[in-house]
């Protein structure tokens, strides 16, 4: 699946480089905005198919959103602090932080500013998925088998989640995926919110 | 605006597949995910390579990726740290349950 993303991606880089028809390139926007609300529809079904999990959040008690909600903070306030040393605009950087490791969204909203920022967008969460598929097992040992959810991030519902679940057990897994699904929902919606401030 | 097409997306997406009742849509809901996502992937690959400029500067990009990322892993590890401790209890009762 990583692989068949990249390559998507590096062939529509070469594609726009030398084949695709200048005169075309107003219409991008319409045809992102088009796939992004069927991608959307597809995604909501997903999460509508899990018919338990309003069960399960409330059998765990409204204190398990502190998990997702901390790694929101700390992923937006971390990418601003990482932005401060690069010297990117702090709104910028903490908008890509906001793509908590789904970077074809994250991405896909950040290309409608510029090409630019939806290409960090999309390097720095597709490094983020990376580096959280290898340190879920470190971090679970080492640090805390609640912890290493952070790194996933919105992909703690699905890529990164048999990681999680692996290395830990079947309780964080749950916390893992309503984590995921809570982070996967305010992507589109704080990614353009932090942009529009 | 868009935000809140977004997310009225997302919610008749919710409600169609918690109703269950239009299964050839939910039959293929993975696989349509996907092509709607290459399709991006692709059309977002297109954006980039018509910008030269951008094409050019991926070097640098990479490096501020691994920073952006890197920082924002750490921030997050430390911010559920600081409220692990009081949800373990809720954790364990949880595992009683189970």
């Amino acid at each position: 699946m990583t692989y068949k993303i990249i390559l998507s991606v590096i062939f529509g880089i070469l594609f726009g480089r030398f084949f695709f028809p200048v005169a075309l390139a107003e219409y991008v926007g319409l045809l992102i905005d088009l796939g992004l609300c069927v991608l959307l529809f597809f995604v909501g079904i997903d999460i509508g198919k899990q018919k338990n999990i309003f069960f399960k959040i409330k059998k765990i008690g409204m204190k398990v959103l502190l998990v997702p909600l901390m790694i929101g903070i700390g992923s937006i306030l971390g990418a601003m602090l990482g932005g401060f040393f690069l010297r990117i605009p702090l709104k910028e950087a903490g908008a890509v932080g906001a793509g908590f490791g789904w970077y074809s969204l994250s991405a896909i909203e950040l290309s409608k500013h510029s090409s630019q920022l939806g290409t960090l967008a999309f390097v720095t969460n597709v490094i983020r998925e990376v580096i959280a598929l290898m340190s879920i097992p470190i971090i679970a040992k080492y640090i805390g088998k609640l912890e290493s959810i952070a790194p996933a991030g919105a992909t703690a519902m699905d890529t990164t989640l048999p990681v999680i679940s692996k290395a830990t057990d079947g309780s964080i897994a749950i916390i893992s995926f309503i984590t995921g699904v809570v982070l996967s929902t305010m992507v589109p919606i704080l990614v353009p919110l932090i942009m529009s401030l | 605006m868009n935000i809140l097409l977004y997310f009225l997306i997302l919610m008749v997406g919710a409600y169609i597949g918690y109703k269950d009742n239009i299964k050839v849509l939910i039959k293929h809901a993975g696989e349509v995910q996907n092509y709607a996502l290459f399709f991006l992937l692709l059309i977002m690959g297109i954006k980039i390579g018509l910008d030269k400029e951008l094409v050019y500067s991926f070097g640098k990009i990479g490096f501020q990726g691994l920073i952006l990322a890197l920082f924002s892993i750490v921030f997050s590890v430390l911010g559920v740290k600081l409220v692990a401790k009081r949800l373990l209890k809720e954790k364990e009762q949880m595992e009683n349950d189970l």
